[in-house]
């Protein structure tokens, strides 16, 4: 279907949360607008999104009736550039009609968000910073957009309904015949193999250098499992064992389980965190 | 002539507006045109800290102590391990909060934002440009905006509260619905109940705050008035001496001092019973004079009695034969509750004593005589006076109908005691009481006709009529033969008023 393509995003994620909960004033310049609230089938809709150039999607043709009372006649012609389908996809309609209802007692009002960004720095991505919202006017009148159901509009139907009820998936005739053999050796494999041979075996360091590289993890966190210390000290896990025996505790119940942390008489950690 | 306007529609490019329906509850009149002058504020709701609560987030230390080294991923990969794909905090996703003007005047409103309007279809506004064309953006969110009320509402638990109090008022007021009910039905022969009634009432009436003994009176003044008047003058006496009494033990536990609250209480309980009210009094009268030997007893009995039948002189002939064997009654109980071996030579006075009285008793004649009596007694027990035959009554009431809730031992002892004592009594005095109270056992007598007319002018058709109500066991030929006879023999002044003949007699002097 044509929803594959993701709309363009607009409005970039909030980055400071607690900007984005300030309270804001809201505009109400131009709170007095009477604009029309038009349900637009999502096949015309999609059209208009893509639309190029000037942004001219149609023309809208409003015929007022000679009789007082009676609700004028709208109908709307869409661009045939913009419509014009995209390979593989159907023809959609050129004409509509606009079925206007009332807003009965319901009170519609149109609410803007524009994001205010900062300014714009080459290769840094501008952030939200503020947002301007404002109230954009009332919905005065209620409109249906419809398709005039003539030879173009039962001709897309036909397609429209075809392709709906074609299956998914369906057998495909392939030329070329694709062997899968056994491999002495992945490449992946031989790719982390090649690395590992190339750091080497650790190799022991001088005692104090082990712990004085301890302590300084130690200072950040409390509580670290031996694998992060062996990725943090570059020492093989037996040596290291016995380094942590001599200066911590090994954890081995539920909160902090197997993990090591520093004796009582080795932290100083602030009473506060 | 119909014209055909045509305006070119634009779908803007490059926009940078993101362009919502904001939908309000219907009946919200909010005009955004008319708030121009107030100040409108709109921020995103922050639900951060419960975002975080939610996904246990930021619960522990980051660096320092208790910090882990390398939690956050740990967490992450494990999460993901489990397939449970965490959704960020999205400030766009919250909630709006509309402010609409400030103080005291603040309205706000909740918008949320609603899904699935767009997923099939799509929804564009179109607007007027100033060179006539439409331009025409995409809808992209809906929120619906709702008032948030600014009173404070209940929660569930204080619903459930004062739900409960509102089941307790509706109570109260059938309580005093009840209350209500009796009190009109007190003139009602139905005498158990009513006296449980009282006694419930009277229980209410303890627990209200009392300022002074005055409003005590004010009840008891109150319960007089629905005495009949026969018995009132009488009455009266004996009752500024139970006054009289009763102040005099008010000092006293005035003096008692610590145990004033409890005496007090005593003497309110023992109000509505009879027969503790005057073990109560034996005790204080032991108490009030240290030195209280039996003859220094004897004579102010003497003295009691002898005031009584003085001012009971007159009377005697104006009330009915049953009341002032009652009277005699009350008298005799009194003094039985002194001293009971004393009771038998009483009795015997008293039997000598009640000229009126014959032996021959009908066996219908004493069952009436015995409910008059109960319903006179049930008046007098207001005035702490008990009665032989009622006390079982009101035993059986008080254990029915009032809730023992006495919280002070001693009251509830000397109850007992009275109620024991009341107990033996129906059995030992009935015969005694039977043998007074049958005055006019015959029925008419000449002095129950003197009585009834000098009390007050009564037709002769009224006479009989009193006669007749107290369902004497003759037909009303030989009622009105005899009654006529008696009236003959007496010879009353003759009045008439209304063209009635009203016969009456005057006071002996």
């Amino acid at each position: 279907m044509a929803n594959e393509k993701k709309p363009e995003k607009i409005i970039q994620k909030w980055q400071n949360y607690d900007k984005a909960h300030e309270a804001r004033d809201l505009d109400l310049g131009a709170a007095g607008r009477g604009v029309w609230l038009v349900k637009v089938p999502k096949y015309l809709s999609e059209k208009w999104k893509n639309s190029k150039g000037n942004g001219e999607v149609g023309e809208l043709n409003i015929t007022r009736s000679k009789l007082p009372g009676q609700k004028p006649s709208v109908k709307f012609k869409a661009n045939p550039a913009v419509i014009e389908p995209k390979p593989g996809e159907s023809v959609i309609p050129e004409e509509y009609e606009f079925r206007l209802t009332g807003v009965g007692d319901q009170n519609l009002v149109i609410l803007s968000q524009h994001p205010v960004m900062t300014d714009p720095v080459p290769g840094v991505e501008p952030e939200i910073v503020s947002e301007h919202l404002s109230i954009e006017g009332k919905v005065m009148q209620r409109a249906e957009c419809c398709p005039v159901a003539n030879m173009r509009y039962s001709k897309f139907k036909k397609t429209q309904i075809e392709s709906q009820n074609k299956p998914q998936r369906q057998v495909m005739h392939t030329d070329v015949v694709i062997n899968y053999k056994p491999k002495t050796d992945h490449f992946f494999n031989i790719e982390h193999k090649q690395k590992k041979k190339n750091e080497g075996k650790k190799t022991r360091a001088p005692v104090d250098l082990v712990k004085d590289m301890l302590f300084n993890a130690f200072e950040k966190h409390q509580y670290y499992n031996i694998r992060d210390l062996e990725k943090l000290t570059q020492q093989p896990i037996a040596y290291l064992k016995d380094i942590l025996k001599e200066i911590c505790i090994y954890n081995m119940k539920a909160p902090h389980k197997n993990m090591w942390e520093l004796k009582p008489e080795n932290r100083h950690y602030k009473e506060d965190a | 002539m119909s014209a055909t306007q045509h305006h070119i529609v634009r779908v803007p490019r490059g926009r940078k507006k993101k362009y919502g329906v904001v939908k309000f509850a219907t009946g919200t009149d909010i005009d955004f045109v008319k708030l121009s002058q107030t100040p409108v504020k709109i921020e995103r709701e922050n639900n951060l800290k419960d975002y975080k609560l939610a996904n246990d987030l930021d619960t522990q230390p980051k660096f320092g102590a208790g910090s882990e080294f390398g939690r956050d991923l740990k967490e992450e990969a494990r999460r993901k391990k489990y397939g449970k794909i965490m959704k960020h905090y999205n400030p766009d996703d919250q909630p709006w909060q509309l402010k609409i003007g400030s103080g005291k005047q603040v309205k706000r409103y909740k918008g949320v934002r609603e899904g699935t309007i767009s997923d099939n279809t799509s929804y564009y506004i179109f607007m007027q440009g100033a060179d006539g064309a439409f331009e025409a953006v995409p809808i992209e969110e809906w929120y619906n905006f709702q008032n948030i009320p600014k009173y404070k509402y209940l929660n569930s638990d204080e619903a459930e509260e004062e739900f409960t109090r509102r089941d307790k008022t509706l109570n109260m007021f059938s309580i005093m619905l009840k209350k209500r009910i009796n009190k009109g039905g007190e003139e009602d022969k139905d005498l158990d109940l009513e006296e449980g009634e009282k006694k419930t009432k009277k229980k209410g009436k303890e627990k209200d705050f009392k300022l002074t003994d005055m409003d005590d009176w004010a009840e008891k003044s109150d319960d007089e008035d629905e005495e009949d008047e026969d018995e009132e003058d009488g009455d009266k006496e004996e009752k500024k001496e139970a006054k009289a009494k009763k102040n005099k033990k008010k000092k006293e536990d005035g003096k008692k001092g610590k145990k004033n609250a409890k005496h007090n209480s005593d003497d309110e309980a023992v109000e509505e019973s009879d027969e503790g009210d005057y073990d109560d009094r034996e005790v204080d009268y032991i108490s009030d004079s240290d030195s209280l030997s039996e003859p220094d007893e004897q004579t102010k009995e003497e003295k009691y009695n002898d005031k009584g039948v003085e001012e009971e002189h007159g009377l005697r002939k104006l009330i009915d034969s049953e009341e002032s064997s009652e009277d005699e009654n009350k008298e005799e109980e009194a003094e039985e509750d002194k001293d009971k071996p004393e009771k038998d030579k009483k009795d015997a006075g008293s039997d000598s004593d009640s000229s009126s009285s014959s032996s021959a008793s009908d066996s219908d004649i004493e069952k009436e005589e015995k409910i008059n009596s109960a319903l006179f007694m049930q008046k007098s027990s207001d005035k702490k006076r008990s009665s032989p035959l009622t006390v079982g009554d009101k035993q059986s009431s008080s254990r029915s109908g009032t809730p023992t809730n006495i919280d002070d031992r001693k009251g509830l002892k000397r109850k007992l005691d009275g109620d024991m004592s009341s107990g033996k009594k129906p059995r030992t005095e009935s015969p005694v009481f039977n043998s007074q109270s049958g005055t006019s056992l015959d029925g008419i007598t000449e002095e129950s006709i003197r009585r009834y007319l000098t009390r007050k002018p009564m037709t002769a058709k009224e006479l009989v009529l009193k006669f007749k109500s107290k369902k004497l066991n003759m037909s009303s030929e030989q009622m009105t033969s005899t009654i006529a006879q008696l009236l003959r023999k007496i010879n009353p002044d003759k009045s008439t008023i209304n063209n009635t003949m009203y016969l009456s007699l005057k006071k002996p002097e």
